[in-house]
């Protein structure tokens, strides 16, 4: 399964086997933990020596607190 | 490189509502948006506040990317745009001119950017050399193809080409490089892991 993670990360897979192998990272601790630390190992090889110390976590919290949401009709590259 | 692939499946799937592949796409994307981010802005705070409005403003406008260019080029000029009306609306803080836009990128980190937080720089500083000395100690095969898809970003397709494999065994090797290092990497990881995605 962790060479799945590794083709998720890539865009590798096929529609449905990405579908799948999203459902089980989501699922599985372990998983997502690999998917975490492979994309930090290609940042660190790039340059970004960065550790994942909550950075996404903090994105996904403020996301939570202020009720984000698809908006149709929302241009991000507007402003408001 | 290779962060250019199209991202299409994880964009339609959260597209469709699911908030997990969005936030896979976040976990990919994080620290190279907060590394373009820091081109404009100096303090690690506001870094980190454009690039949760980055994404945020990403996710709230999903619905209109069409796939004409790949995700992270879509995400890059969402980013550029909010650090730029982040200067607009904060012109205490305009920092461009001061110094040089590549100076203050060699300069950030984010997440570790505080100079005053020493800990946390040996703790980026730990990751770093980890992963050099787990690159060295692969086998040069597979150290091949990883730096050839995170560094060069030649696609899966066009490594194979130059490296005469057939396209399935570079998939298999850029896996197991990347298995490798990061069986080397749980250990200094592990102090964060409840912190994680």
């Amino acid at each position: 399964m962790t060479l799945k993670v590794s083709l998720l990360l890539d865009s590798q897979l096929t529609p449905g086997d990405a579908k799948a192998a999203l459902g089980e990272v989501v699922a599985d601790a372990r998983l997502r933990d690999r998917y975490t630390v492979y994309a930090l190992v290609g940042d660190v090889l790039r340059g970004n020596s960065t550790p994942d110390d909550g950075f996404s976590a903090r994105i996904f919290e403020r996301m939570r607190r202020e009720g984000a949401r698809i908006e149709p009709g929302f241009d991000p590259l507007k402003d408001e | 490189m290779a962060g250019m692939v199209q991202d299409t499946e994880l964009v339609r799937l959260a597209q469709a509502g699911d908030a997990k592949a969005f936030e896979a796409l976040v976990v990919k994307y994080q620290r190279r948006i907060a590394r373009h981010v820091a081109r404009y802005l100096k303090a690690a705070g506001d870094v980190e506040d454009v690039v949760q409005e980055t994404f945020i403003r990403a996710y709230r406008g999903l619905a209109s990317f069409r796939g004409d260019s790949a995700f992270y080029s879509w995400l890059y000029r969402i980013a550029t745009n909010t650090a730029l009306t982040h200067l607009e609306r904060n012109p205490g803080e305009v920092l461009l001119g001061d110094e040089a836009p590549e100076e203050r990128l060699d300069a950030f980190e984010p997440g570790v950017s505080d100079a005053e937080d020493p800990e946390r720089t040996l703790f980026a500083k730990q990751i770093a050399e980890t992963v050099q000395r787990a690159l060295a100690k692969l086998q040069p095969e597979l150290a091949e193809a990883l730096m050839l898809y995170e560094v060069d970003g030649k696609p899966y397709a066009e490594i194979a080409g130059m490296l005469g494999i057939p396209i399935g065994t570079v998939r298999t090797r850029i896996f197991r490089a990347r298995e490798f290092i990061a069986r080397r990497l749980e250990p200094v990881l592990e102090p964060q892991r409840p912190r994680r995605w």
